[in-house]
């Protein structure tokens, strides 16, 4: 009896051992970008390490540019070995081969939290092959950045309503003070975003909602016409060799009267020049003959690769689910950045757009933002984000296209022809596939 | 005392020794360019993406589909006018400053060190220097430019304060073609500089006794007897800037519109960026014909070079 007691003890003892150095081992990483806001990464990486020991899991956190993500996701897929969770800022749709489908996390957080934002499960969900390969927990407005002292002496007191007034106002504007507007048309990533919104806005898109190849349109066209006489009437030459940051650059030098961005730029502007600031203002997106509709500036979306099994993965889901949970403080340390897809989860949010936390002058400086979910839509809008909308994102077709028009290299119908059969070709490649839904499926 | 007697010792074996001397390079050989570049061509006749990296074959597919793809027509006639562009330039100037670093003069090491700093530096630090100054609104190139009228209200090259050298189209290739001179002369400069202190120092005795000036030696002996060696200084330098996207990448990501836009970065865009990492690869292959072709020739013309 003694014996038997004896090695029941020594095996109990050794299965708390076991069991509890198998919690202790469970491992997560996260890749992610280095944010904006560099406040943010402080706050994420010490509630990541928080939670890590709230759940006897050990959570590392590596920050890379942005650039990076998609180059290092598809290194760590190939290889089968890399991070638990990597978080990119553009639908990974082309990846979905080498992902987990979140369906799970997907629903269940859907049902915690209610509604999705549109422009979220775009960018996550994949009807041809039904499948949830992304959670996306988070997307950025791209509201319109205007300069309040020169729109208002050009009598336009709150900024351009519609594209008719960036035209009228922004020529305006430039004639009188040589100030030009600031719409990119490089191969840049603000620039492939401000020049879907118009082309949405006119009532064109590269494809429709069945992921039907659209883009030769004459509502296209007339954007892409809409867009040169901007450029030639109210721009300079410069924005066809703009990056990233020269609209920002060009915003906080005060060298342009109306911009489409991310509060980004306003932000970095507040840090330096709080009257420079208060002079700037914001505006939905513009609207044209179809609506009014602009891009999201980028998209966080949580991505697990096939690679992350057993404790890990679902150690990983529950950091998402918590995550999201929690993102009153996302919203909040992101300055505003970050804007949750399931709107529940941040009640805040509305009382903080009509007082700004964050110091802004006047502060409902952002109320206008009450509004995005009627106006932000994803790459794909009216279809879903799906790996060909990726690669002509990836490509620069529409910026390229309305490039060309602008510098009076082609006329508008041949630019948007051109870049239709390009995007047909792309859309065949995806299609054979199975990953685009259309054509003759 | 009868000869004294060594033992086998190994390393007196000239094929053990020459293996063991080679077995490095060739396994950075295999590993780092072999491999890949085997990879690649299994990519190239495959239906990888970024996300299923699955070796299904396709045959020439990809390849038909980039030939009809006419944005790739025009990258990959922009990569080869901008390689040999270059290096027509690099050629010259190269000659150039090979001839005055052998030269004796006060000052000599320390304008060779600075002379080699575009080679030395990390391609994308260099890349983001250049990048500030060819901005398009606060070039300091500009600046000096508009302080000296030629730029501004009535200046002789605008109107406008700025020239926009990465938004304009001819501005933004003589822009990157000029940053790939920058950064390769260096190289070729060295190798040139190696030939010319190999020539027997004899030979130049012979011709100045026989009253050879500078530009008769140097046309008549010096560049003939280094011409070998210059090939392998061009074919370095083609070879490097063919495959090259970091200067672009940087500089214009292959704007405005395509102008500058070359294999390298058209490659990186369609396979990694547009995850379709198939086509990427064909993209890429596309200059292996060539490159091989180019290598070929010139390997042979400065192999009968050498002989005669």
């Amino acid at each position: 009896m003694k014996t038997l007691i004896r090695t029941l003890l020594v095996l109990s003892i050794l299965g708390t051992l076991v069991i509890g150095s198998s919690a202790q081992d469970t491992e997560i990483s996260l890749l992610q970008w280095s944010h904006f806001v560099p406040r943010y990464d402080e706050w994420f990486d010490a509630y990541a390490a928080e939670w890590g020991e709230a759940n006897g899991v050990g959570v590392s956190v590596d920050h890379v540019n942005f650039t990076e993500l998609f180059s290092t996701l598809a290194a760590e897929i190939d290889a089968g070995d890399g991070h638990t969770i990597v978080e990119v800022l553009f639908s990974p749709a082309s990846f979905i081969d080498g992902l987990h489908d979140l369906r799970d996390i997907n629903e269940a957080a859907a049902a915690a939290h209610g509604e999705r934002a549109s422009t979220c499960e775009a960018a996550s969900y994949l009807p041809v092959s039904d499948t949830w390969y992304a959670y996306t927990h988070g997307y950025v407005p791209d509201p319109g950045d205007y300069d309040i002292a020169l729109w208002t002496e050009a009598g336009y007191p709150d900024g351009p309503k519609t594209y008719d007034d960036l035209l009228e106002g922004g020529r305006a504007i430039y004639e009188s003070s040589g100030i030009p507007v600031g719409i990119g048309m490089s191969p840049e990533l603000d620039s492939r975003m401000a020049n879907r919104a118009a082309i949405w806005s006119f009532g064109g898109s590269i494809q429709d909602e069945s992921e039907n190849v659209v883009l030769n349109s004459d509502e296209t066209i007339a954007a892409v016409k809409y867009l040169a006489q901007l450029q030639n009437e109210a721009m300079t030459d410069e924005v066809f060799g703009w990056t990233a940051a020269s609209n920002n650059q060009a915003l906080i030098a005060g060298e342009v009267s109306y911009i489409l961005n991310s509060n980004s730029a306003y932000r970095s502007l507040q840090k330096i020049d709080e009257a420079a600031a208060a002079n700037i203002g914001f505006t939905p997106a513009l609207a044209g003959p179809a609506g009014a509709y602009a891009s999201s500036h980028v998209w966080q979306i949580y991505v697990i690769p096939k690679y992350v099994e057993g404790d890990e993965l679902a150690a990983a889901k529950q950091f998402i689910l918590d995550h999201t949970a929690n993102y009153s403080d996302v919203t909040y340390h992101s300055e505003l950045y970050n804007f949750p897809c399931l709107p529940s989860t941040v009640p805040e949010l509305d009382g903080w757009l009509e007082a700004d936390p964050w110091g802004s002058e006047p502060p409902n400086k952002f109320e206008v933002l009450k509004t995005v979910n009627d106006w932000s839509v994803h790459l794909g809008f009216p279809g879903v984000t799906n790996p060909a909308v990726s690669q002509v994102f990836a490509e620069s077709i529409i910026p390229n296209m309305v490039a060309q028009v602008a510098l009076g290299e082609m006329n508008a119908e041949d630019a948007v022809a051109q870049a239709h059969e390009r995007i047909e070709e792309i859309f065949s490649e995806w299609r054979a596939r199975g990953l685009v839904g259309g054509g003759d499926m | 005392m009868g000869p004294l007697r060594l033992g086998n010792f190994p390393l007196d074996n000239r094929r053990l020794i020459g293996a063991l001397f080679l077995t490095p390079a060739l396994l950075y050989i295999v590993l780092l360019v072999g491999f890949p570049f085997a990879l690649s061509i299994a990519f190239g006749f495959s239906d990888v993406t970024v996300g299923n990296t699955d070796l299904s074959f396709v045959g020439f597919r990809n390849f038909l589909a980039v030939w009809e793809n006419d944005i790739f027509r025009q990258v990959f006639e922009t990569t080869i006018r901008f390689t040999l562009i270059s290096q027509v330039f690099i050629l010259i100037f190269a000659n150039i400053l090979a001839v005055i670093f052998t030269q004796e003069f006060t000052g000599k090491w320390f304008a060779r060190f600075i002379f080699i700093l575009p080679w030395a530096t990390p391609v994308s630090l260099a890349m983001i220097g250049w990048l500030w100054m060819l901005d398009t609104k606060y070039s300091p190139i500009d600046y000096l430019l508009l302080q000296m009228g030629l730029l501004g209200r009535g200046g002789l090259l605008s109107d406008n304060r700025n020239l926009y050298w990465l938004a304009a189209p001819d501005l933004a290739q003589i822009s990157v073609i000029f940053v790939q001179v920058w950064r390769m002369t260096p190289l070729a400069t060295v190798i040139l500089m190696a030939g010319l202190s190999s020539i027997p120092t004899d030979i130049l005795d012979q011709a100045e006794v026989d009253g050879s000036r500078f530009m008769r030696t140097l046309l008549q002996i010096k560049l003939p007897l280094i011409l070998p060696i210059m090939v392998i200084a061009l074919l370095f330098s083609m070879i490097t800037m063919f495959g090259d996207m970091t200067v672009v990448y940087v500089l214009t990501r292959g704007g405005p519109v395509d102008y500058t836009r070359v294999l390298g970065l058209y490659s990186f865009q369609v396979g990694i960026e547009g995850g379709n990492l198939a086509q990427g690869a064909a993209i890429s292959l596309f200059a292996f014909p060539l490159l091989l072709a180019m290598a070929i020739f010139m390997l042979r013309t400065a192999s009968r070079a050498e002989v005669r």
